[in-house]
C-alpha cells in the first residue's frame, strides 16, 4: 500500500534523471498553466493536457495507473464541482464547475507525475533548499507518512468487516457500514495524531521542526 | 556527581478523566544501570506508568509538585527538557514513533531538538544505526521497513539523544525470533538503567534484574526476576504464567 501513489518513484526513465530542480519547476510550471488557462480557450487547454500526458509517457508511467488514481480522484471533485450549479438550481455555474473538473484534474495528474518521478524524500529536500517554511515542511511529511499508515487501517477495518459478511449486503448497507468505518478511522486518526505527538515530545520536540540536509557521505 | 537513584516514583496516583483510578499509590526506585521488568495483565496501568517517567501526561504536572524523580531531577513542567533529555522512551507501535520520510531524518529529530551542530548531529546518527545493526539504511524510507527494522530505527532514535534511562513500551511484542533476538542483545549492551513493559516474561527472565508486578493500577509484588516470575501462585492470582524458562527448572 506504501507504493500507492509513487510506485514508479524510483524508476529510470528520462524524466527521473532529471535535476529535482528541474522536475518541480516542470510540475509547478504545467499547474499554474492549467490554473491560469481559461477552459473557454480549448486550444490552449489542449496543448497543456497533451505536455501532461507526455511527461507522464516520457517517464513511463502507464496510462492505467494514472486511470484508476484518477477514478480515486473524481469523485470529491465533481461532488464539488456540482455544488456549485446546483446550489443555483442548475441555472448558472456551469462553465465555473467545468472549470474546476478541468484544472483540479490537470493539477492533480500533474503532482502524480511529480510524486512519480521523485521520491517523496528527494522532493522535500528540494522544497527544504527552497526555503519552504518548516512547518509546512512538517506538514508535508507527516501527512505522506500517515496517510498510508491509515489507509492501511482503512483496508484492516475492511477485511475484518468482509470475514464477517455472510451475504451480499444492500447498497444502503454498504453506504452505512462504509460511513461507519469512516468514523472510526477518524477516531483513530485522533487517538493515533496523540500518539505521535507523544512521540516527537519524548524526543525534545518543543514546536519547532529543524531539517538536516542528507549528505552523499550519509547515503553509505 | 552520580545520582543515588536513576528512577524514583513515591505514591504516584492517577487517572484519566471520566476513569476509575489508573494508578494508585504506587512507589519504586530505579538504580543506575538496572534493568527492571514491568509485568502485569493488560490494563494494569504499565504504559501510563512509563508515561508519566517521561512527562508525557502534561495536563497532570505541576511547576513544582511531583512523585516522580529521574536522576533526581522532578518530573514537573519546568524540567520536562532535561527529563526527556535522560529518559528515552520507545513507543510500543512503531509507526507512532517514525514519523520522518527517510530514516536518517527520524534518527535526527532527537539530536536535532538537542540543538547539537550538524557535524555531531550526522555522528550520532551513524552510531545510533551502527549500534542497532542498521549502517546503511540512512536513505530509506520509513514506509519501507519490516516491522523489526522499524523497531530498530526507533530504538536508533532514542540511542542517537544519548539517554542515561530507558523505558520500552512492549518492545518484543509481534517480532519474529530473530528480530526479537537482535533486539535483546541490543538491549543487553546498553549502559544505563532501563524499565521494560512486556506481556514477554522468558525475556523478563533473560533480561531483567528485577521486576515489578502491576495489576489493577497497583503496585502488587516487586523483587528479584526469579522470585517473583517463579511464584506460581502470585503470577496466577494476577492473571499470569510462570514463564517457560522457569517452568522447566
Amino acid at each position: 500500500m506504501s507504493d500507492y501513489l509513487d510506485r514508479f518513484g524510483r524508476d529510470q526513465s528520462i524524466c527521473h534523471r532529471w535535476p529535482p530542480l528541474m522536475k518541480l519547476s516542470v510540475a509547478m510550471g504545467l499547474i499554474l498553466a492549467a490554473t491560469c488557462t481559461p477552459i473557454t480557450h480549448g486550444p490552449l487547454m489542449g496543448l497543456i493536457t497533451c505536455a501532461v500526458f507526455f511527461v507522464h509517457s516520457l517517464a513511463r508511467i502507464p496510462l492505467a495507473f494514472v486511470a484508476r488514481r484518477l477514478l480515486l480522484f473524481w469523485p470529491p471533485l465533481f461532488l464539488m464541482a456540482l455544488s456549485l450549479p446546483l446550489s443555483q438550481g442548475g441555472r448558472a455555474g456551469w462553465l465555473m464547475s467545468a472549470t474546476i473538473v478541468c484544472r483540479g484534474t490537470l493539477s492533480f495528474t500533474t503532482a502524480l507525475w511529480l510524486v512519480n518521478v521523485m521520491p517523496f524524500d528527494q522532493l522535500l529536500a528540494t522544497l527544504r533548499r527552497l526555503r519552504l517554511p518548516n512547518v509546512l515542511l512538517a506538514i508535508l511529511a507527516l501527512m505522506y507518512r500517515f496517510l498510508f499508515v491509515l489507509w492501511d487501517e482503512l483496508d484492516r477495518m475492511r477485511t475484518a468487516r468482509q470475514v464477517r459478511l455472510f451475504r451480499k449486503p444492500s447498497l444502503w448497507e454498504q453506504w452505512r457500514q462504509g460511513a461507519q468505518m469512516l468514523g472510526r478511522l477518524l477516531i483513530r486518526a485522533l487517538d493515533r495524531a496523540e500518539r505521535v505527538h507523544g512521540a516527537m515530545m519524548a524526543r525534545g520536540w518543543q514546536g519547532d521542526t529543524r531539517w538536516l540536509e542528507q549528505r552523499q557521505e550519509d547515503q553509505r | 556527581m552520580t545520582a543515588a537513584s536513576a528512577v524514583r516514583v513515591d505514591r504516584l496516583s492517577f487517572r484519566y478523566a471520566g476513569s476509575s483510578l489508573t494508578l494508585n499509590d504506587i512507589s519504586f526506585s530505579i538504580a543506575p544501570g538496572e534493568i527492571v521488568g514491568l509485568v502485569g495483565p493488560s490494563g494494569a496501568g504499565k504504559s501510563t506508568l512509563l508515561q508519566h517517567l517521561n512527562g508525557l501526561l502534561p495536563t497532570r504536572l505541576s511547576d513544582s509538585a511531583t512523585n516522580t524523580w529521574i536522576e533526581d531531577i522532578p518530573v514537573a513542567r519546568v524540567s520536562l527538557f532535561e527529563v526527556r533529555r535522560r529518559v528515552g522512551f520507545l513507543f510500543q507501535d512503531p509507526d507512532d514513533q517514525l514519523f520522518c520520510p527517510t530514516v536518517f531524518d527520524d534518527v535526527a529529530f532527537g539530536p536535532l531538538n538537542l540543538n547539537l551542530s550538524d557535524d555531531e548531529v550526522r555522528r550520532r546518527v551513524h552510531e545510533s544505526l551502527s549500534a542497532v545493526g542498521l549502517s546503511g539504511y540512512e536513505s530509506r524510507s520509513t514506509m519501507r521497513l519490516s516491522l523489526g527494522e522499524r523497531k530498530r530505527v526507533c530504538l536508533a532514535g532514542v540511542f542517537a539523544c544519548q539517554p542515561s534511562i530507558l523505558a520500552l513500551d512492549e518492545p518484543f511484542s509481534s517480532l519474529d525470533p530473530r528480530a526479537r533476538r537482535t533486539l535483546i542483545a541490543i538491549l543487553k549492551k546498553f549502559p544505563g538503567s532501563q524499565i521494560v513493559a512486556t506481556h514477554d516474561l522468558d525475556v523478563v527472565v533473560e533480561l531483567c534484574h528485577r521486576v515489578l508486578l502491576l495489576d489493577g493500577g497497583q503496585l502488587r509484588a516487586s523483587g528479584l526476576t526469579n522470585d517473583i516470575l517463579g511464584n506460581a501462585a502470585l503470577m496466577e492470582r494476577h492473571g499470569l504464567e510462570v514463564p517457560l524458562r522457569l517452568q522447566s527448572r
